[in-house]
């Protein structure tokens, strides 16, 4: 493979594998209630 | 403490997100000279083209024309050869625009004479009825602004001395005033007689507009010619001749295509009248023929590709039936 | 409401400036669309239709959508941090410097004075306040995230941010121009670079102006005028790294079969269609929030403005990638489609929850109920019913357009010229007309709702309670 190639495969991979590392850490169970904790306190302010 | 309740952190990242696309779609490019090359047949804006240029920008003619004419059959046959990346070199900004209100102006140089410009800019419904386009007959009652033509190309690294500049102008100042200017009752009819021995903005814009496309123009020429003269023995006889609803169909595409130039009924305006028996390039069929198909000097466009030889020859048999022409 | 101290004096100066170039922006946008159809009404130089178009982009754009969005990031900056701004006086100077710079371009644009690049028209002096005012809004953006006092960001905040960086490296990277003099300067960079530059900062204009922040509007306001919690907060999460991500990888798609280089034409379609995925995160993340509460479209009248703006939004997001592609774009690009497809998404989308935020805060900054709730499913309808008529028209009129300027023969001539084209199109330009009329007047009648509201609505507060329509 020519370096062309290989900057594609490794730009393409690391861009799956930051996509998947994203997904995974923000919809892990263990997470889910911090995650999901702004959007109940964004109703609840003074008014 | 987690990357959403740390603002500074968070907008460091999301630039450094957003500048990956831009680094590979934007900056890449423009540090590769393939994405802009420079040719030796693509040459600079005179300083009297440029200023047309920014008459142009100023008036926002580039929000209803574009200049890029895409490599799609239909739009070669309707403009002309596809736009070249090397043709835009000089090009700052660059104006292939958004939308075509109007039609594409990348070839739109040499296509038809000074005269008609002068004739359209002034008053373009009438020329074409239905068309949008506002008049920009104030443009001839305004004195040119040469003040920054100097200025402007050092800025734009033309290359031109000062003196050339001057030159520049001066040329272009003595061939539109000149009592032999082709368009001169075109411009005359348009400029107001305390500025018809100055230069306009009308005569700028026009100096630009006859630029634009010029140089492939040159290029492609001979291989054109050629081309035809080659072609045109082959269609000795007009296939329509005498044949009425040819003439009808004549007519129609005379009018949508020939009669801005040559007056509605072919008595002539800014171009030839049809009516009587003076033919400049010969009067047999063939001649009429390779005259519209291939174009003449002087103002006569080249109809080969839009009308294609079908047409032609149905124009042909209409402009048999006018007046004197017979 | 309790007085906990927010300053709301610089919101509600932005919501009526935003009304007020939404205003002019109209006014000159009907203006333009009865030229089309009456050339005669170039009246003057600077009446022109040249001139004039640039006034409408520019004074809907930046005159109107930022205002919009300044008055509601001031807004919900100060509502999410539970702080209050923290330079109030520096606020105050960005809202009389972003008008002095809005009426400023407005007069130099009509004078002639731009330089051609689409939605970047404005000249380098102006250029330069522009970059100064976005300093100072951004200033107090990052001051008052950092002095906040509620340590989670919720959604919208990250929109905020993300907005507030990117116009900047846009704004400042395709605008470097060398000056000829006070009113006149060259881009510095040439032909199909220039092309490439302007349309990286084009497309990311509509994705950092258009979309991500009226995203931040959407993810705040639907929740809070339903009083009910967003959908899912990490698909938010997702659909934002996606979007900042992928959008600034399309601005070639503007420039489809023109002399751009091929492969970046490719990347950008490519990137054009994986944008499809996170903005339609945002319109499912919308709609599951309604679940088993669609009631509310007809029960509370806010909710509608933001489904509709949502649905239009995800239309136009379908779309925008569809019409890119190479044999499409072949036959959409330069016609009357793709005005189409922009006014949908300004009209439908950004006016739409625009107009809905300031239906929501504006009540509440004066402490009283909205004039009429009545007024405002007028307003609604209007809007509705004006947009679709205007974007319906112009698709028709656009397949009609591209279509008669590839009608071949059948020795492959060109069956109309293009002036021929032109007279076809006339019945769609009086449509478009009367269409932009009718939304017009429901402008007109939100702006009448607004200033009613702030001069003499009712003096009771609904604590937390939804307006019921």
């Amino acid at each position: 493979m020519d370096w062309n190639a290989w900057s594609y495969l490794i730009f393409g991979t690391t861009l799956v594998v930051t996509f998947l590392w994203i997904i995974v850490h923000f919809y892990r169970p263990k997470r889910k209630n911090k995650v999901e904790e702004p959007k109940y306190k964004m109703l609840d302010d003074e008014d | 403490m987690s990357l959403e309740a740390k603002p500074i952190t968070f907008a460091i990242l999301s630039v450094v997100v957003i500048l990956i696309g831009t680094f590979v779609t934007m900056f890449l490019p423009l540090m590769l000279p393939s994405t802009q090359p420079v040719s030796d047949y693509i040459k600079p804006y005179t300083a009297v083209e440029l200023e047309g240029r920014d008459i142009y920008i100023r008036e926002g003619c580039n929000n209803c024309h574009t200049q890029t004419v895409r490599p799609l059959r239909t739009e070669v046959a309707r403009y002309g050869e596809y736009s070249k990346p090397e043709e835009f070199a000089y090009d700052r900004p660059f104006l292939w625009g958004s939308r075509r209100n109007g039609p594409d102006l990348n070839r739109i140089g040499g296509k038809y004479p000074d005269s008609w410009h002068y004739v359209h800019f002034k008053d373009p419904q009438s020329m074409f009825p239905k068309s949008i386009m506002p008049a920009y007959a104030w443009l001839a009652s305004r004195k040119l602004d040469t003040s920054y033509s100097y200025k402007k190309v050092s800025v734009l690294g033309y290359g031109y001395t000062e003196e050339e500049v001057n030159r520049q102008i001066q040329a272009y100042k003595a061939k539109v005033t000149s009592n032999s200017y082709a368009a001169k009752q075109a411009r005359d009819a348009v400029t107001p007689p305390e500025l018809r021995d100055q230069l306009t903005e009308m005569d700028a814009l026009i100096a630009y507009m006859q630029k634009l496309g010029r140089d492939v123009k040159q290029l492609k020429e001979k291989e054109v010619v050629r081309h035809i003269s080659q072609t045109a023995p082959d269609m000795i006889k007009n296939p329509y001749e005498g044949d009425s609803r040819a003439v009808e169909e004549g007519a129609k595409i005379f009018k949508n295509n020939c009669a801005a130039c040559h007056g509605e009924d072919g008595s002539g305006g800014i171009c030839p009248s049809l009516r009587d028996n003076v033919w400049k390039y010969g009067s047999t069929d063939q001649d009429l023929f390779v005259t519209i198909s291939k174009g003449r000097p002087g103002g006569m466009p080249d109809w080969n590709n839009k009308l294609g030889t079908d047409n032609i020859w149905k124009v042909i048999t209409y402009i048999r039936t006018l007046g004197e022409g017979r | 409401m309790k007085d906990n101290g927010y300053d709301y004096s610089v919101v509600r100066g932005f919501a009526f400036s935003a009304l007020f170039w939404l205003i002019i922006g109209l006014v000159v946008g009907l203006w333009l669309a009865a030229e089309m159809v009456y050339p005669k009404l170039n009246l003057t130089p600077w009446l022109t239709f040249g001139r004039l178009r640039v006034v409408h982009t520019n004074g809907l754009a930046f005159g109107f959508g930022l205002a919009g969005i300044f008055a509601c990031t001031y807004y919900i900056l100060q509502r999410l941090t539970r702080t209050r701004i923290a330079f109030p006086g520096l606020a105050r100077f960005h809202l009389y410097l972003f008008n002095i710079a809005i009426a400023l371009a407005a007069l130099s644009l009509f004078a002639g004075m731009n330089t051609s690049k689409e939605y970047a028209e404005l000249e380098w002096p102006l250029d330069v306040v522009v970059v100064i005012m976005w300093v100072i809004f951004a200033i107090n953006v990052f001051a008052t995230l950092i002095k906040r006092k509620e340590k989670q960001m919720y959604i919208s905040l990250w929109y905020i941010i993300a907005m507030t960086v990117t116009v900047a490296v846009l704004y400042i990277v395709n605008n470097l121009e060398v000056p000829v003099n006070l009113f006149k300067s060259y881009s510095i960079y040439a032909g199909a670079n220039d092309a490439n530059v302007e349309w990286w900062y084009g497309h990311n204009a509509v994705g950092f102006v258009f979309t991500v922040p009226i995203l931040a509007m959407f993810y705040y306001f639907l929740p809070k005028s339903t009083n009910l919690p967003i959908y899912s907060h990490r698909l938010s999460i997702i659909s934002f790294w996606s979007l900042v991500f992928g959008y600034l990888w399309t601005g070639a798609h503007h420039l489809m079969l023109t002399p751009l280089p091929e492969w970046i034409q490719t990347v950008g379609i490519a990137f054009s269609i994986f944008l499809i995925a996170p903005s339609w995160g945002s319109v499912v993340n919308g709609y599951y929030t309604l679940r088993g509460r669609w009631d509310l479209m007809r029960s509370n009248y806010l909710t509608k403005f933001f489904i509709l703006g949502i649905t239009f939004y995800g239309l136009q997001t379908v779309q925008g990638p569809t019409q890119g592609l190479r044999t499409l774009t072949a036959f959409f690009h330069y016609t009357d489609w793709v005005v189409g497809h922009v006014h949908m998404g300004t009209m439908g989308w950004v006016t739409m929850i625009i107009s809905a935020s300031l239906y929501y805060m504006i009540p509440r900054i004066y402490n009283r109920e909205l004039y009429s709730v009545k007024l405002a499913n007028v307003h609604f309808w209007l809007i509705l019913i004006g947009q679709l008529l205007y974007t319906v028209t112009l698709w028709i009129a656009g397949i009609q357009q591209g279509a008669m300027w590839k009608a071949t023969n059948p020795d492959g001539s060109l069956v109309y010229s293009f002036v021929e084209v032109v007279s076809a199109m006339y019945p769609y330009w009086y449509l478009r007309l009367i269409g932009g009329l009718i939304y017009f007047a429901g402008i007109v009648v939100f702006a009448y709702n607004l200033i009613m509201t702030a001069r003499r609505g009712a003096e009771t507060v609904s604590e937390a309670q939804p307006q019921t329509a």
